[in-house]
């Protein structure tokens, strides 16, 4: 438990630091940027409470919201995530597996996770950008905004994905 | 008691869920300009549509006092407008035309600084000349009616052949009718004139009044210039003549006034060019 938290923050660190130093610099037709630091959320082991994801979600956000400037949208968007995170997570993951899984390429197989991420970072990226329009005049843009966010946020997912199972090792 | 504590307790992430989300948007509207105004321009405008509603709704309940205030009012306007009309009328008894001419004619007030009215010639001075926008054949008038035409101009006086002059022609109709003749003035009393070429079926009688018909460039038509106080057959038995008392009073006139813009150039020009022709021919 101690060591899943501990190993948790470890991530959200590292994640928030190329999060704002690399993520935050990529604006796609002006607006899109990709919100990486969603991976913390997405690699949750699966059979955490509740509870404890919606404040992983919510301070995650916290956290983002505060070195980019946008108090509320990421955070708002994350502790919905959190909020159907199991749901999402039993949908393309099989039955039968193991109640402690962390979420991976691994061990989900790779077309799964990236289906699985793809859905989580839609979720957040749809809030997020619905809120930093905050009307819907204009609607085009947010949905490109919205899609072009969430491809490029799953590819780079999947790709820290790669490397911190992989550090593993 | 147990089962809602079950209740809260089974639903306990659904409050967290619903709390933190309000902790966002809440942050959302507080911390962010843009959404801010949008929050609050949308507030404002789903507060001031119901206010409107509730107002087109209390004001038709409000109509029956209003509509008590408005004949109270009415009531006070239509008193007023009787008493102004009875002012009004006594007021154009005395000082007539004058003020009924201001909104149309642009008229300059001058003092009679000198004048004669025994000789068969009179002429009228008055302190008002080209600076003040006076220029010959310029009509003169006072509140009791025609006084003249102005002659010559210098800076600041004009000369003004009064009516009661020998030289002066001034056409005149009946009032109520359109029959017109040319009000002229032989010598003898400074307060009557005679008008010739009233034609006879126009039955003028004593007592008619005699205004000015606007057929001059010089007079607006409807000034007062006298009544009526003896008709007669003219020598060729065609028309009347008929005697006038002069409304003005030219042995003690003292205020007068210009009409300035009555006067029209062009139409002068037009009938100067007919009247050479004639000549010519």
């Amino acid at each position: 438990m101690t060591y899943s938290i501990v190993h948790n923050l470890v991530r959200l660190l590292i994640l928030l630091v190329v999060q704002v130093l690399l993520c935050n610099n990529i604006h796609i037709f002006g607006y899109a940027t990709p919100l990486l630091i969603t991976y913390v959320l997405i690699s949750m082991e699966k059979g955490t409470g509740r509870i404890s994801l919606l404040l992983w979600g919510f301070f995650t956000g916290l956290l983002y919201d505060m070195f980019s400037n946008t108090a509320g949208m990421a955070s708002a968007g994350m502790t919905l995530l959190a909020m159907i995170l199991p749901e999402v997570l039993a949908s393309f993951s099989p039955h039968d597996e193991d109640e402690h899984v962390t979420p991976s390429a691994r061990n989900m197989g790779f077309w799964s996770f990236a289906a699985y991420t793809f859905m989580c970072m839609f979720v957040v990226h749809t809030v997020f950008y619905l809120l930093d329009a905050f009307m819907l005049s204009n609607f085009r843009l947010t949905l490109l905004s919205t899609f072009a966010g969430t491809a490029l946020a799953t590819v780079l997912a999947v790709f820290v994905d790669m490397i911190f199972n992989s550090s593993k090792d | 008691m147990r089962n809602l504590l079950d209740f809260l307790l089974n639903y306990k992430h659904w409050f967290l869920f619903v709390a933190l989300e309000c902790v966002c948007l809440m942050m959302l509207v507080s911390y962010n300009g843009y959404q801010k105004s949008v929050y609050f321009t949308t507030a404002n405008g789903v507060v001031g549509y119901t206010y409107s509603l509730i107002s087109s709704v209390t004001s038709y309940l409000n109509l029956q006092t209003e509509n008590a205030d408005l004949e109270a009012k009415n009531q006070v306007l239509r008193r007023r407008v009787l008493e102004l009309e009875k002012q009004l009328a006594t007021v154009n008894k005395d000082s007539v035309h004058i003020s009924g001419l201001a909104p149309k004619y642009d008229i300059v007030s001058a003092e009679v600084v000198g004048a004669t009215t025994h000789r068969s010639d009179n002429l009228m001075t008055i302190n008002k000349g080209e600076a003040d926008g006076i220029r010959p054949e310029m009509g003169v008038v006072c509140s009791n009616g025609v006084v003249g035409v102005v002659y010559l101009t210098s800076a600041h006086y004009s000369i003004v052949i009064p009516i009661i002059n020998r030289n002066s022609r001034i056409s005149c109709k009946l009032r109520g009718t359109q029959y017109f003749g040319t009000l002229t003035w032989n010598r003898g009393r400074a307060d009557i004139a005679d008008i010739v070429g009233i034609p006879r079926h126009a039955q003028a009688k004593k007592g008619d009044v005699i205004l000015t018909n606007g057929f001059s460039d010089i007079f607006p038509p409807g000034i007062p210039v006298g009544y009526v106080i003896g008709v007669k057959d003219s020598p060729d038995g065609m028309a009347s003549d008929l005697r006038v008392a002069l409304f003005t009073k030219f042995d003690c006139i003292r205020e007068v006034s210009v009409i300035t813009n009555y006067s029209k150039p062009e139409r002068r020009n037009l009938e100067n060019k007919a009247d050479s022709l004639f000549n010519n021919n």
